[in-house]
């Protein structure tokens, strides 16, 4: 999952990372193919350069060594709002065709099931970086025809509804990527539709798992599975300690 | 005019119940020892605010201090969910918090706004989801969806925000209040300046000279403070850059004893209620795991090139 994020972060593109899974990717991409990517936190950080992975946004293994420590302000506002951020990576607990998300509640918003954190800063970045990356678990409780609670804007209800509300022209989400598939969302009908499946996943599991009437697109392929150069960089440079395996328990692989 | 009194003195005479308070810190800088003396004196139907809220929020929803949160998440980080925050939420213990939901860009401009002297402030997020649909005690005012007076397009207003009281934590400042910080910002210098008054908890109290060595770093002037506490390690468990680390351990402590409500009062009375001051706290926090795991959290020196004014 990590290396199939990575490779949608082209070269001197701008990146706004969160922890975990996102910022494994982002940091693959940087020592991979886009050395020139910028990567910056949302608590105000840009081009950090940790010497630990970095267990929060405001972690302080974030600070020594980085380009720029100002504000929320200066990357939610200056960078994001203005317009400088091409892709955003976000996850979330419930995620829908259309690429909404939900971290603010699970069930009705005023007896809820289970009480999600909010918004923080996903909304912005869903609604301004010019690509959204979702990462999300493949089953049909984290996948939704539509989410509970819409905190983040995908392509809302499709067909250029992100246009109508004065969203910023070319953003949006770009792909869904699962533990078991890559999904690559239709620009024009705001879907996402199944574009890769991961070695050792078949079409039929994942439609199964999915919980709408998923459509594969006509060039759909097996994804390419992590590169040598990608593997040594997860094992010798970023994750000697193997943290990433509080992920795997989790079912991320 | 000296400022400098002790937190209790400080949460005393600026801190009412029902204020409506901002509480800076971002993972970095959380004014803990601060928190713990509100919880501390009881001060009761309090409405708080920040970007970002963790720990610190989630230990005053579940102690019962909290009526309101202007909020855009609360998680423990990296062990989840705030269990008092959702115990609230969820079930009503201790009672139902008041949540009006916002987002990491619109709260901070909105502070911005505060801080400026500005009525309210457009923003280009929130359109479109759910956050516009929900709308709990600032009602019709959460938002003003209008068409711009500009180019016509649809575009969100929400209100300035001006709290009563700022607490913030930061690395030094001087006698009368001018304050100094470094790291990670969060929205505590737009959130501060918004406020009509500012508590300023520091590691160290520096002389007036020290900080015109280096004024770039002062985030919030004199005459909006009004008190200073030193507080060495008074953001624990959250890290001041240059002083101390983020306590990991004790952060897992907090989860597992929030996980229940019995297991959370415990919790407060160890480390609140049977302890007077930060001085206390930080002597229980060295006899319960020793002076190694204390001198552990403790920072490296990396100095920076020293940088002059002169001219």
């Amino acid at each position: 999952m990590a290396c199939c994020g990575a490779r949608e972060i082209k070269n001197h593109h701008v990146v706004i990372v969160g922890t975990g899974f996102p910022a494994m990717s982002a940091n693959i991409a940087k020592h991979t193919h886009a050395p020139d990517a910028i990567l910056m936190q949302e608590s105000g950080v840009v081009d950090a350069r940790p010497k630990r992975p970095a267990l929060s946004v405001g972690d302080p293994c974030l600070n020594p060594g980085a380009a720029m420590v100002g504000n929320l302000l200066d990357i939610m506002g200056m960078f994001l709002q203005a317009g400088w951020v091409d892709v955003g990576f976000l996850s979330g607990s419930q995620v829908d065709k259309f690429g909404n998300i939900n971290t603010t509640a699970i069930g009705d918003y005023e007896h809820p099931k289970t009480r999600l954190p909010g918004s923080g800063g996903a909304n912005p970045i869903g609604s301004l970086a010019k690509k959204t990356l979702i990462i999300a678990l493949h089953d049909k409780r984290r996948l939704a025809e539509r989410v509970d609670f819409i905190t983040t804007p995908g392509y809302i209800d499709g067909n250029g509804a992100r246009e109508r509300w004065g969203l910023p022209a070319n953003t949006g989400p770009e792909c869904i990527i699962t533990n078991k598939a890559i999904l690559r969302f239709d620009k024009t009908t705001g879907e996402a539709c199944l574009e890769s499946y991961h070695p050792g996943h078949s079409i039929d599991e994942i439609r199964e798992n999915t919980p709408w009437d998923l459509k594969i697109l006509e060039n759909v392929h097996e994804t390419e599975p992590p590169t040598e150069r990608e593997l040594e960089v997860i094992r010798k440079i970023l994750d000697p300690h193997r943290m990433i395996s509080i992920y795997e328990k989790r079912g991320y692989v | 005019m000296t400022k400098v009194m002790t937190t209790k003195e400080a949460i005393s005479q600026f801190v009412n119940d029902n204020d409506f308070l901002f509480i800076g810190g971002y993972v970095c800088r959380p004014p803990f020892a601060a928190i713990h003396e509100i919880i501390r004196q009881g001060k009761k139907n309090l409405t708080i605010t920040r970007s970002n809220a963790a720990d610190d929020f989630d230990m005053l929803i579940g102690a019962g201090l909290v009526r309101r949160f202007i909020g855009t998440f609360l998680s423990l980080g990296v062990y989840g969910l705030g269990r008092c925050f959702r115990r609230s939420i969820e079930k009503g213990i201790p009672h139902k918090i008041e949540v009006e939901e916002y987002t990491n860009l619109s709260l901070p401009m909105m502070l911005m706004a505060g801080s400026f002297g500005m009525p309210f402030v457009p923003v280009r997020d929130m359109v479109g989801t759910d956050l516009m649909n929900i709308k709990s005690f600032m009602g019709e005012n959460k938002f003003k969806l209008i068409d711009s007076p500009f180019d016509g397009k649809p575009t969100l207003l929400v209100p300035a925000l001006n709290p009563d009281v700022a607490i913030i934590h930061v690395q030094q400042a001087d006698k009368f209040g001018n304050a100094q910080m470094w790291g990670i910002g969060g929205d505590c210098k737009v959130g501060a300046n918004a406020a009509k008054k500012v508590i300023v908890s520091c590691e160290r109290i520096v002389d007036r000279d020290v900080i015109g060595k280096d004024p770039s770093r002062t985030i919030v002037p004199s005459f909006k403070v009004v008190a200073v506490v030193e507080e060495p390690f008074g953001a624990h468990p959250g890290y001041t850059p240059g002083f101390y680390d983020t306590d990991f351990g004790f952060g897992y402590q907090y989860q597992q004893a929030s996980n229940t409500v019995e297991g959370f009062h415990a919790f407060l009375k160890e480390w609140v209620y049977d302890i007077p001051d930060r001085k206390a706290y930080t002597q229980h926090y060295i006899q319960k795991f020793g002076y190694g795991p204390f001198k552990k959290l403790e920072a490296a020196f990396d100095y920076s090139f020293p940088v002059s004014y002169a001219y």
